[in-house]
Formats: structure tokens, sequence, C-alpha cells
């Protein structure tokens, strides 16, 4: 073990003044679920760390008929929640009971694929991420804040404070599919979100994880859904097209070619799932 | 390189450890402490031979470093021991047939004894889900969910369960 220091701040004000004394070279470390493992197989040798556990960023409340969840809420908090069910449902899907009471919301949105599940189901409802450095805040959108493999727009110096969770409007559908059961890498995670006036669908989301970089929405396909009655046609469509922009890779877990298959499928389901409104499975 | 001196409550009694920066609860429980019934599989989070509870809820000690259960509460399957006998839980893995080698067997009571505190009767279902993240390559898994069950039987007294989950394997092999 060659850390020097293990800095374990009481508070945001302590934590982001660490971070500017302390630079990029400062690892930040959140339920360590990503990180210790890292660092036990000596893939990460940081020499300086600081731990968020005792920061005092773990608050979630209702905001607004949404939600505010504070950057280190763990994976287990955000299932018992019980004011936006595909939040529950995505973090039941995440991990195992162990690991989801150590890792973390905040930590979720830097997780290289196939992981970040809990990231698609935010992106699909529109999250914000609350970042904070000593002298200043904003706010950005989850689709601005992940921009390539194990990168963000997290500026040194910044830390993750929380993430803002838009009121759900319409209907959502989350599903992660994987080689088994549960604790299981994703091939493809699915979450949809569709509003719809009337008949018509009015606005749609369409969010794949372990397809890309980092969890993407499949744009051309929710355009192909607003305006549509939600028809076989129109699901069709928006499946082969999600199938069609999504940036799968291959790795032990699924190839690139399954991974798009699966797109295909599992977007389908989703949608057939809101069409016809008997409940799809959650999983 | 930094010391420094972590106190934090083990199995009902408070100990302190000299620890170098970032030493996982594992290390600590199995090198510094004796405590060698938490086990080192992975190293990962990913085989659960490691699960202690922290305040109550289980946590894969590989991850954690010790400073962050500073004042916290942790319980390991030392503590669940009764200096005599053993706990109704571990004498339900006996009875069920539970482990063959054992390595996560530590791990596997861990959990039991957090689910059935949070779920005193959990269905079977509920009890897979449970362990989703404890591996087992001995067993099968099935005679550990007959161990939760039996457990679960014999502390809520459901008699009717207990017949259920033990099938009497006098006859097989
Ligand atoms: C066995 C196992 C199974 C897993 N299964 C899944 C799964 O099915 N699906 C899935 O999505 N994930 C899975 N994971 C990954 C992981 O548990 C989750 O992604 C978890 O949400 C990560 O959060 P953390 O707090 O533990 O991250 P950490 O390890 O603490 O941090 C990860 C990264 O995020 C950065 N970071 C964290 N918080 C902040 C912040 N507030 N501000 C700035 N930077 C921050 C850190 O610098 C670090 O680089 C699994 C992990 C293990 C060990
Ligand atoms: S040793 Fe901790 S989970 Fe495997
Ligand atoms: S009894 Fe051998 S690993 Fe479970």
């Amino acid at each position: 073990m060659t850390v020097a220091d293990y800095f374990l701040p009481r508070s945001l004000p302590e934590a982001l003044e660490l971070l500017r004394e302390h630079g990029p070279s400062l690892l930040v470390m959140a339920g360590g679920t990503v990180t210790m493992p890292l660092i036990n197989e000596g893939i990460s040798l940081p020499r300086q760390v600081m731990g968020l556990r005792f920061a005092g960023l773990d608050g979630l409340e209702p905001v607004d008929g949404g939600l505010r969840i504070g950057a280190t809420v763990t994976l287990t908090g955000l299932l018992r929640q019980r004011h936006v069910p595909m939040l529950a449902q995505a973090a039941r899907r995440t991990a195992s009971w162990s690991i989801r009471n150590m890792g973390t919301v905040g930590g979720n949105l830097f997780t290289p694929p196939p992981g970040g599940d809990v990231a698609v189901a935010l992106l699909a409802l529109d999250a914000q991420v609350e970042v904070r450095s000593r002298d200043a805040s904003r706010t950005l959108p989850l689709s601005e804040f992940q921009t390539g493999f194990m990168t963000t727009a997290l500026e040194p110096g910044e830390l993750v404070t929380g993430i803002g969770v838009p009121a759900v409007a319409g209907e959502t559908a989350y599903l992660k599919f994987g080689r088994k059961e549960a604790n299981t890498p994703s091939v493809v995670t699915v979450a949809v979100r569709v509003r719809r006036e009337e008949d018509r669908v009015v606005d749609a989301r369409v969010a794949l994880g372990a397809v890309g970089p980092h969890a993407l929405r499949a744009s051309r396909a929710e355009a192909i859904l607003v305006g549509s009655s939600l028809d076989p046609g129109a699901i069709d469509e928006a499946a082969e097209a999600a199938a069609a922009e999504c940036d799968p890779f291959d790795d032990g877990v699924a190839s690139a070619w399954y991974r798009r298959a699966m797109v295909r499928l599992f977007v389908r389901r989703a949608l057939e799932g809101l069409a016809q409104p008997v409940a799809v499975e959650g999983r | 390189m930094a010391s420094r001196i972590v106190s934090f409550e083990l199995c009902g009694r408070e100990v302190e450890v000299l620890v170098k920066p970032m030493t996982t609860l594992q290390f600590v429980l199995r090198n510094q402490l004796g405590y060698t019934g938490t086990k080192e599989g992975c190293r990962q989070g990913g085989c659960g031979s490691c699960t202690v509870l922290v305040d109550g809820e289980p946590m894969m000690s590989c991850l954690l470093p010790v400073e962050d259960v500073a004042g916290r509460r942790v319980t390991t399957i030392e503590g669940i021991t009764p200096v005599e006998g053993l706990a109704p839980i571990q004498q339900a893995f006996v009875d069920t047939n539970a482990f063959q080698c054992g390595y996560c067997t530590p791990g596997m009571v861990m959990l039991t004894t957090a689910l059935l505190d949070h779920n005193p009767a959990p269905s079977r279902e509920e009890a897979v889900e449970a362990l989703g993240g404890n591996v087992c390559r001995c067993t099968g898994y099935a005679p550990i969910i007959d161990a939760i069950e039996a457990a679960s039987a014999s502390a809520t007294g459901d008699a009717t369960r207990d017949a259920g989950v033990m099938p009497d394997r006098s006859g097989e092999r």
C-alpha cells in the first residue's frame, strides 16, 4: 500500500478546500466500489486519497415533485426511496446488496461501461448534475456531464455534490439484460420515458447503457417515437434506429454484434411494455 | 509513511489498531487482529467471502479502508458465534449441508444474519436475491437457501416451513 495520506473530510467546505490545496493528484473516492478494486490490484497507485463518506453529501429529498439526490447517497438508499420508481428499479439491478450498501449514486456517473446502470435511468429522466468547487457552483445536464470513456466535464477542483431529477413526466420502463439474473455486468441497459397526449407521443427519451463510451441517448429513435401512437410500426422503427445509432464494444461479456442485436430487442420490449400497459417486468 | 490509530467496535468490544493509510478492514481483521473467520477471496468486491456487518449492514471488508469504520460497529462471524455451540443460523447451515469446503460460509452466514434481521421470513426468491453477491463454488446454492429457510423457521417458530426445508437426505448417495 503506497497511499501516503487518506483524508476523510467531515463537511463539503473541508472537502473542497482539500481538493484546492492538493490539486488533481488527490484521488476522490466515494463508496470505493470502483476505486478500491483497482488499488487492491495495484492498477491504481494513488499517493493521496480523499474519501467522501462523511462529507455530508448523503441527503435525499423530494423537490417540486422530483428528487434531489446527494452525491454519496448509496445505491441502497436509492433502492429504498419511493418517489421515483424507475430509480429504485435501476438500483435493484445494480451490483449486489453489500456493494449497494457501499457504492454511491454519484460514483455511478463515473463508472465506465458496462457499469453505470443507474446513470442510464438518470439520463432518461433528464437528470442535472450539481458540481461545486471552492469558489463556484454550476449545474449541467447529465448528457453533457459524461463526455467520453472515463471522461467527464468535471474540472480540477470540482466535486459532484448532488443530482437533481425533475418530476417524472410520462411513463417509464427500465430493462437491464445481463448473462445472469443478479450481480452481473450489463449486455445492454435500456431506460425509456414516453409522455403522451391523447394517444400521441409528445416527448420521448431512449437511454442506453453498455453500448457506448457512457450512457447514451438514442436521439433518432426518440425522434421516430415523437408524433407516433407507439404503434408496432413506430416501435420497430425506433428499435432499429437505436440499434443502428448506438456504439457497442466487444468485451468478455458480449460481442459488439450481440450487444447491438440486444439493443434492438430490449428497446422494442421496453416500448411494447409502455404501449400495452400490461406491467413490463422491471428487470 | 504516516500511520494512524483507528478505533472501532469489533464484535462488542472496543479495538484500536495502528495502520498505514487505507489499510482495508479485511487486512486488519485477518492480519492484525487474528479474526481470520472473514475470508479473502477476490479483493474485488466480487465474491462476498469477506462480508462483515457494519452497523448491522452487510459490506465487503476488502473494499473498506479501516478509517471508514472508525467509531462504527463491526460484526464478523466470530461475533455471532456463541462461546459454546453454534448460533441457530450456523446450526441451520450444518443441518442442511450448506457447505463443503466452507470458504464462502462465513460470508454467507453474515449475509443471512443481516437478511433475517431485515426480513425474518424471506421467501426463497428474496433469499436468492439477497445472496446475489456471495459466490459458492461447491454447493450449488440450493442447500444454502434451505439453510436460510430453516434458520428463519427456527427463529419464527414455523414448524411447517421447518419440515419443508429439511428433507431427509439419509437415503441419498
Ligand atoms: C462486484 C461489483 C459489481 C458491480 N456491479 C455493478 C452493476 O451491476 N452496475 C453498475 O452500474 N455498477 C456496478 N458496479 C460498480 C459500482 O459499484 C457502482 O458503479 C457504484 O455506483 C460506484 O460508486 P462508488 O461510490 O463506489 O464509486 P468510487 O469507487 O467511490 O468512485 C468511482 C469514481 O468516481 C469518482 N467520484 C465518485 N464520487 C464523486 C464525487 N461526488 N465527485 C467527484 N468524483 C467522484 C471517483 O473519483 C472515482 O474515480 C459493481 C462493482 C462491484 C465491485
Ligand atoms: S474478498 Fe471481498 S468480495 Fe471477494
Ligand atoms: S462451500 Fe466451498 S465455496 Fe461454498
